[in-house]
């Protein structure tokens, strides 16, 4: 009885799946076979699921990704050529600028915020300083329109790519046809940058068993566990949330952060807590990389935050009592979130 | 054991017409729903750049762009909702997109609602494509989301640079939302009649001087740069959200 069940429960389920995808519009024009590799985002052992399936209209395929990765260190992209993703987001750096508090943009000019690290980006639920972004597909636009970033309007880049030699091909391999528009161009972008995942750091072998921290290595670790851990939630070292943590205003910027998102006075001079995978490759650090050493962004939880903020993080009010060894401790275990596989992976590089 | 089978097929041929709501059985005999826009400043059709206008304040200002979605449009009759799952960009300075169709289950109507806006959902689904096209220049880059509607134009009433007024109204969350979903009742006992293979062509017209008043009275001195989600965006909605009038409703 029960395996007549199982076959009846079966059957159903095929005859919805086909009344199901026959109500889909298919995208790819009839006549024209297309036969894309489909490939899948491996989640790390013990991770969490992703909390936006940003592949969910989007198939993660071969060709989409590679595609998406030519778009990302393609100057075209850029006003004047000079300034792909990739010129403010590389590889050795975790996708972050190495060494610039901010990045450099079109005719000279300075970017306003420090650019972050690209990695785990499944995982993240908003994406800017301020969470104004809502969607992978649609954070490009930002940078590619600023005019202190790449300057350029979308629809030139798409006119840049259609007289290409080789987009058009590259288009329809990951698409079904040459057609070049926003919406592929945008997704493809998303593949690549959905597809890099930091999941190799001595942190994530000792949490495998296939390594172990050093003496000072583990004191650190306990002390980010009891003093860190509620922001910077593991595994992926952010818990995704906005938060002041009692930085003075920089007056050259003015920037209040999630506020001019939201327009909640609540939310004045919050921040998105920032992953700590790769920290030490990512400095400076804070949203306007005030704190060029590791040592000086620790020393602000100790003995810098404003306290007298009204939307300061209930947290924070009374500072973190670090002592000097132990931020020693910290620093050796924060070496521990570095990830060479990915910042070496000749599959993220150009 | 039968019970249990009964309510799986249930399930399933729910599941199998949800998934199905939009498509129209090939069997229904459908006709043609044509919307024809026409936008209007107190009552005289829109001329845009040319066009000189006075707003009930004694302002006086033009028209340099004006456009805005629809969406989630609609015909109803109990029980037929025939949803359309398009949208549409108006865009005054193109005259093509000042109409539009949609095929409708042949019976007679007596209510036309649509959205004005993108519905929220589709401001966090991604890229779109078409009339959501970013391209349009209608999608904030710096706050994901559409601007749902957009006038700018020039007033020597404004204060900023070039007398410039700009208004892109957009805010699709919260208490700040400027999504107002819109309906007319159709008294005409002819309704909107859709006959098997034949058009019924609804005329309306959006008059752009609604925006400065009806719930508030807003003045270009004070208010003329308007470019953020928030409650001088939510407050022109509610005044625009009562532009539209159907002005005639032809049955071929």
């Amino acid at each position: 009885m029960k395996t007549r069940v199982i076959i009846f429960f079966g059957l159903l389920v095929l005859i919805a799946a086909i009344f199901i995808s026959a109500c889909k519009k298919n995208d790819v024009q009839p006549g024209e076979p297309h036969n894309p590799t489909y490939i899948d985002l491996t989640i790390p052992a013990g991770w969490p699921t992703p909390t936006s399936d940003i592949f969910a209209n989007n198939k993660l395929t071969e060709e989409g990704f590679q595609l998406g990765k030519k778009l990302f260190y393609d100057g075209k992209l850029s006003k004047d050529g000079n300034f792909p993703c990739a010129s403010c987001h590389q590889q050795f750096a975790a996708f972050a600028t190495f060494d610039h508090d901010f990045s450099h943009g079109f005719d000279n000019s300075f970017t306003t915020r420090n650019a972050p690290g690209l990695f785990n980006l499944a995982w993240m639920t908003k994406m800017h300083w301020d969470g104004g972004i809502n969607h992978i597909e649609v954070q490009p636009l930002a940078p590619i329109t600023a005019q202190n970033e790449m300057a350029e309007t979308i629809d030139n880049v798409l006119n840049k790519l259609r007289a290409d030699t080789e987009y058009p091909a590259l288009f329809k391999s990951a698409f079904g046809n040459t057609d070049i528009n926003s919406q592929r161009m945008l997704k493809a972008l998303a593949q690549f940058m959905g597809s890099i995942i930091s999941s190799n750091s001595k942190y994530d072998k000792v949490q495998r068993g296939e390594a172990s921290f050093t003496a000072t290595e583990q004191n650190g670790y306990d002390l980010f566990k009891a003093k860190c851990e509620t922001c910077h939630k593991e595994p992926l070292f952010t818990d995704n949330s906005f938060r002041n943590t009692g930085l003075a205003v920089n007056p050259f910027l003015n920037d209040f952060g999630r506020m001019r998102i939201t327009n909640d006075k609540n939310d004045s001079l919050k921040f998105k807590v920032p992953s700590l995978r790769n920290v030490m490759l990512t400095f400076p650090y804070a949203h306007d990389g005030r704190f060029y050493s590791i040592g000086a962004a620790i020393d602000h939880y100790r003995t810098g935050i404003i306290t007298t903020q009204p939307t300061l993080d209930p947290l924070l009010v009374n500072r973190i009592a670090i002592t000097n060894t132990q931020k020693n401790d910290l620093i050796y275990f924060l070496n521990t979130l570095t990830d060479t596989t990915m910042t070496k992976a000749a599959r993220f590089a150009q | 054991m039968m019970k249990i089978n009964t309510l799986l097929v249930c399930c399933f041929l729910s599941l199998v017409m949800i998934s199905c709501q939009k498509a129209i059985s090939p069997n229904t005999a459908t006709g043609t729903v044509k919307i024809t826009i026409r936008n209007t400043v107190k009552g005289n059709p829109m001329v845009l750049n040319t066009g000189n206008y006075t707003n009930s304040f004694g302002e006086q200002y033009n028209i340099t762009k004006f456009k805005y979605y629809l969406s989630n449009v609609s015909v109803t009759t109990t029980p037929i909702n025939t949803f359309n799952g398009r949208y549409y960009l108006i865009d005054q300075s193109n005259p093509a997109s000042l109409s539009f169709s949609f095929e409708a289950p042949v019976d007679t109507y007596y209510s036309l609602k649509f959205l004005i806006g993108v519905d929220s959902a589709r401001n966090v689904s991604g890229a779109q494509t078409g009339a959501l096209d970013p391209l349009n220049d209608m999608f904030w880059t710096w706050n994901s989301g559409y601007i749902m509607a957009k006038m700018e134009g020039n007033s020597p009433q404004s204060p900023v640079v070039n007398n410039k007024v700009e208004y892109h109204i957009g805010g699709f969350a919260g208490t700040n939302s400027v999504l107002k979903n819109y309906g007319f009742i159709i008294t005409d006992p002819a309704g909107i009649n859709i006959r098997e293979g034949k058009i019924s062509e609804i005329f309306m017209d959006a008059d752009f001087d609604t925006w400065w008043q009806g719930v508030f009275n807003l003045k270009i001195a004070d208010n003329p740069v308007v470019t953020t989600p928030g409650v001088l965006a939510k407050s022109i909605s509610d005044n625009y959200v009562s532009m539209f009038s159907i002005t005639d409703i032809k049955n071929y």
